[in-house]
């Protein structure tokens, strides 16, 4: 009868459980994130962030809260930022929106478009610093002349380069590239090194990684990426078709690490901090991440375009109120607090993230790292590029940037561009 | 009960007799040892993987991994405690609903069986993904938004195919003289059930709650779609956030730690269930 | 009251024709409704009625937010043959369904034998490892092959580097279909193996000992004992791994994301797409109908082949 005693005795801790958990689950029932009370009570809000953000927006809540206790509390969650757009898309067709949405500032045409953020165009226009708000940000959240969306959080994109592997190369670490074809050559001699060491590592198999560290190489050069609509690809430009040329003959002479056509993104930090690559694309963030070790010594400069020039792109987060919040005044305190000097300064620049206002560039944080310095310098020149299906067209894995690019510097060359440009624009056309 | 003979006997492990070739036969023995040396390395050597890289931190042994999991977010005991109420409810009615309908679909005729067959089926040929959104609707509507009892249902629904599939087989396999028996005793179908048919289907009932632990302990699309608040995060979401690191850089560290520490309940529960299983490995099925 | 000797299976619905009145036989029915209340309950509430919203939905040009779904049946059906990529992925979808159905039908079985005839110590050693993998979630397991697989964060590289050899395992579309069902075949092998033993346990040890009487060998007894046998439990396998396969998500949308260049995208993965980055709702919703009705038409033919002789409830 052991058999049935086993049996009895899962059943009989089971049902004692199933109690408890019914009084869990009664309990979840408690109104207390239904928000708006008596006058007297405090005023929750929700607040959505995608999780590569996770850092900079709990530091801010957590100050907000502490400063507005028993006014305002923020609840903060934190969303995977792959099932970003799944968890955003379920909510809005429930309804169910949060007060505060933050969003991939390509998304931000999008989400305007969407009618998922109300709009803030006034508010915006009363703050005294609204000018300095970083341009492309809030040029990403705008929809018809209306302004949905603040800045956030603040990335940009840049050519990082292992100072080790320069001197083993003969090369001078003070002086990188100012050339993509600069870049190209300084590779084929790190390659050369040989003993698994390789020129340049490229996230080849990203697309929205690719559209960081790509298109800034074609900006630099003079060309576009797209019409300022969003509804037309210039992929097919003399500029562009030269930098994928460049990257091409850099895959084709062995210069580019063989990895490179399969990285999607989720271990370049890994790839290049084992010290085996001359070259990286990536953004601000791998600065703070990246451990520096006796086989790596970061350097960071500007990425040029074919013949010289410089560009970055401006990435990150923006941040709005849904449409749906019942909350909105309340919403605005927070992100309006978010975008003060002191905050900025205090939260942000302290702890070595990038201030979203272009008046706060120059501080006394940044002074200490030249590297930094040089971030908040690139975003004057940088662009986001506008499109309300950015990610549709070039972030998505299956979508016809990828192929583009994969086409033109795995395959066979730039001579692709034509073709599959045209589809780039199709989908970018598309419903 | 007195006509049911529960045999506990030994383990047939019928005794063949040795052909004389001996260097044939130990030739075999070793390349089926080999054999099966390479199946346990590979379904071990992961496992050594994520435990190696678990305690390992820029090339040398460290608990940061460890730590920086224990206070991630809400910190761990929340996302355990929100874990545990969900699989709790969810092993506990896969067995309530599967025992019952196990049971009606093996030993009972009724009209409309086959149609609720197929319809409990059927939910395994629908893609979560497509379910998700409508889901999302309509739980909010009843009132679960946001809950974790209704992610609990969810995860009983998407286990039910398997575990009525399970349950049925394991009535199916009782021969039915034990039933018969019982019922000659004088017991109500009811009993008959409880008493004398359920003792013989423990092992699939434990393997039925077995897996809807699993399954449930595990699920990382539907609490993500259904719950809002980072307070009622489970396991695998603050996991997923957490390796999905600042940067969006797979932390490998915390995945493999956090592998552990939600791999490690797991396999504690197989170990103990073992038991049951292992006892209706080597007795053999109950014989009438 | 000994079923020894007899190879027929034990149970067999009472087919006998009834003389009960009617109304035995309704109340008979009634109560068997009553056992299957609760599943009854489940499926009406949480799958019924959602799934009838997803069908619902795939009429519509259904939008995010904002402006009210419009009705527009059929478009979102005949547009189906214009999808290239779900085309395509049918294809696909299918050769991976037939290729992971095989391999982990055929191991998993073999893993449950080898276990049934180890010593009893062993054999709890083995089967625990062989379930280690089980106790990982699908997203987990992926995310670790991620790993293994990746030449600057994985070990297999380097193991495979002593022996100077080099395996593009994700950059190449064959390559990248095998590593993912060897990441399947690990994470699942283990689950169905228990599944078998739980049906290799329910056949009486008798028939084993007559078939050794009759002299049969260990192949013969195999395949006129333990198969037949088990028939139920590896009708209820291969339902799960062919509809697992062909339902197939998670998997490549971790390990492979489709790549390399739209190779192995999964029927799924494109519902997915349609939905939460194209935001095409009502698409969506029709390709899963679609998908759905595909796979209802096979497991009632794969259930009628492998039960055809079962006059229960199939």
């Amino acid at each position: 009868m052991i058999r049935r005693r086993v049996l009895a005795s899962i059943l009989g801790t089971a049902a004692a459980a199933l109690v408890l958990a019914s009084c869990a689950g009664g309990g979840s029932a408690d109104p207390a994130s239904s928000g708006t009370g008596a006058a007297a009570d405090p005023v929750t809000l929700t607040m959505w962030t995608r999780s590569v953000t996770a850092t900079q927006s709990q530091a801010l809540v957590d100050a907000f809260n502490a400063e507005h206790e028993g006014t305002i509390k923020v609840e903060l969650t934190v969303v995977p930022f792959q099932e970003y757009l799944q968890k955003v898309s379920a909510a809005a067709s429930g309804k169910n929106l949060p007060d505060i949405l933050a969003a991939n500032v390509i998304d931000g045409p999008n989400y305007a478009n969407l009618g998922l953020w109300a709009d803030l165009t006034d508010r915006i226009a009363g703050l005294d610093y609204a000018d300095a708000l970083a341009p492309a940000h809030l040029a990403s959240a705008t929809v018809g002349g209306k302004t949905y969306a603040v800045p956030h959080v603040m990335d940009a994109s840049a050519l990082y380069y292992n100072k080790v592997l320069f001197r083993a190369a003969g090369l001078d670490p003070e002086a990188p590239p100012t050339t993509l074809q600069e870049v190209a050559d300084d590779a084929a001699k790190i390659a050369a090194l040989g003993d698994g060491i390789g020129g340049l590592y490229l996230p080849g198999n990203c697309g929205g990684c690719l559209a960081f560290t790509v298109f800034p190489s074609i900006w630099a050069s003079g060309g576009t990426v797209m019409n300022a609509e969003g509804t037309e690809a210039t992929l097919d430009s003399a500029e562009a078709s030269s930098v994928l040329g460049i990257y091409h003959s850099m895959w084709t002479d062995g210069s580019m690490i063989p990895e490179s056509r399969n990285e999607d993104g989720s271990t370049q930090n890994t790839a290049f901090e084992s010290g085996t690559a001359g070259f990286a694309l990536l953004g601000s963030k791998a600065l703070g991440t990246i451990a520096e070790n006796d086989k790596l010594e970061i350097g960071v400069a500007p990425i040029p375009g074919a013949d010289g020039g410089t560009s970055t792109f401006v990435g990150g987060d923006v941040i709005g109120i849904s449409s749906t919040s019942k909350n909105a005044d309340a919403a605005w305190t927070f992100l309006s607090w978010t975008l003060d000097e002191k905050t900025q300064l205090d939260i942000f620049a302290k702890a070595g993230f990038m201030p979203v206002r272009t008046d706060l560039a120059n501080n006394e944080y940044a002074a200490a790292d030249p590297r930094v310095v040089l971030f908040n310098s690139l975003v004057a020149d940088g662009q986001t590029p506008y499109s309300v299906r950015f990610f549709q067209t070039f972030n998505d894995p299956q979508g016809p940037f990828l192929s583009l690019v994969r086409d033109a510097v795995f395959g066979d060359g730039p001579s692709t561009l034509p073709d599959n440009n045209a589809a780039v624009t199709a989908s970018l056309q598309a419903s | 009960m007195s006509a049911v003979v529960l045999t506990r006997a030994a383990a047939p492990a019928p005794e063949r007799p040795a052909p004389g070739r001996g260097s044939l036969r130990r030739a075999l023995r070793v390349l089926g040892l080999v054999g099966v040396l390479v199946l346990v390395v590979f379904f071990v050597g992961p496992a050594l993987w994520v435990v190696w890289g678990s305690i390992r931190n820029g090339g040398s042994f460290s608990g940061t991994n460890y730590s920086r999991l224990v206070s991630y977010g809400e910190g761990l005991g929340i996302y355990l405690l929100n874990t545990s109420v969900v699989v709790v409810v969810t092993v506990v009615l896969s067995l309530l609903v599967s025992i019952f309908a196990g049971y009606a679909f093996a030993r009972m005729r009724f009209p409309g069986s086959k149609l609720l067959f197929v319809g409990i089926l059927a939910i395994l040929m629908v893609p979560h993904t497509s379910l998700l959104i409508p889901l999302y609707i309509w739980l909010d509507r009843i009132g679960l938004g946001n809950s974790l009892l209704g992610v609990a249902f969810v995860m009983v629904m998407y286990q039910m195919p398997f575990s009525v599939f399970m349950m049925r087989n394991s009535f199916e396999s009782v021969p039915r003289e034990l039933e018969e028996a019982a019922l000659i005793d004088g017991c109500t179908t009811f009993s008959s059930l409880w008493r004398v048919v359920l003792p013989a289907v423990a092992p699939g009932a434990v393997t039925v709650g077995l897996f809807a632990f699993l399954a449930a302990w595990n699920e990382f699309v539907t609490p993500l779609i259904l719950l809002s608040d980072g307070n009622k995060y489970t396991l695998p979401l603050a996991l997923v956030n957490l390796v999905q690191g600042d940067w969006g850089m797979i932390d490998f560290g915390a995945l493999q730690a956090g592998v552990v520490v939600s791999a490690a309940p797991c396999v504690l529960l197989f170990f103990v269930l073992q038991k049951a299983f292992v006892n209706g490995f080597t007795n053999g099925a109950v014989k009438g | 009251m000994t079923t020894t000797g007899a190879v027929a299976p034990p149970r067999r619905s009472a087919l006998r024709s009834s003389r009960a009145s009617t109304a035995r036989s309704r109340r008979a029915a009634w109560r068997a409704w009553l056992y299957a209340a609760p599943a009854t309950a489940v499926l009406l509430v949480l799958f019924v009625v959602p799934l009838g919203l997803a069908i619902w939905m795939s009429l519509f040009d259904w939008p995010l937010l904002g402006r009210a779904p419009e009705l527009n049946f059929p478009e979102n059906y005949t547009s189906i043959p214009d999808n290239e990529l779900f085309m395509r992925a049918v294809g696909f979808t299918v050769r991976y369904t037939v290729i992971i159905a095989v391999v982990l039908l055929v191991l998993s079985l073999g893993l449950a034998l080898l276990i049934q005839e180890s010593k009893r110590r062993s054999s709890g050693v083995l089967r625990t490892a062989f379930f280690l993998p089980v106790v990982t979630g699908l997203t987990t397991a992926a995310l670790l092959f991620v790993g293994l697989l990746s030449p600057s964060a994985g070990p297999i590289d380097d193991v495979l580097g002593w022996f100077g050899v080099q395996v593009d395992f994700l950059g190449d579309p064959t390559m990248a279909m095998v590593s993912t069902v060897v990441m399947m075949t690990w994470r699942f092998a283990g689950f169905y193996m228990v599944i078998m033993l739980t049906g290799l346990q329910a056949i009486p040890t008798e028939l084993y000992e007559a078939a050794a009487l009759d002299g049969a060998s260990r192949w013969r007894s195999l395949r006129s004992v333990t198969i037949p046998l088990l028939r139920p439990t590896l009708a209820l396998s291969a339902v799960l791994i062919v509809t697992g396969g062909l339902v197939a998500f998670e998997q490549f949308y971790v390990l492979t994301r489709g790549g390399p260049d739209n190779s192995t995208v999964t029927m799924v993965m494109t519902i997915f797409r349609e939905a939460f980055s194209q935001f095409h709702l009502g698409a969506a919703a029709a390709l899963s109908v679609v998908v759905l009705l595909g796979l209802v038409l096979l497991n009632v033919l794969q259930l009628r082949l492998v039960r055809e002789d079962d006059g229960a409830a199939s």
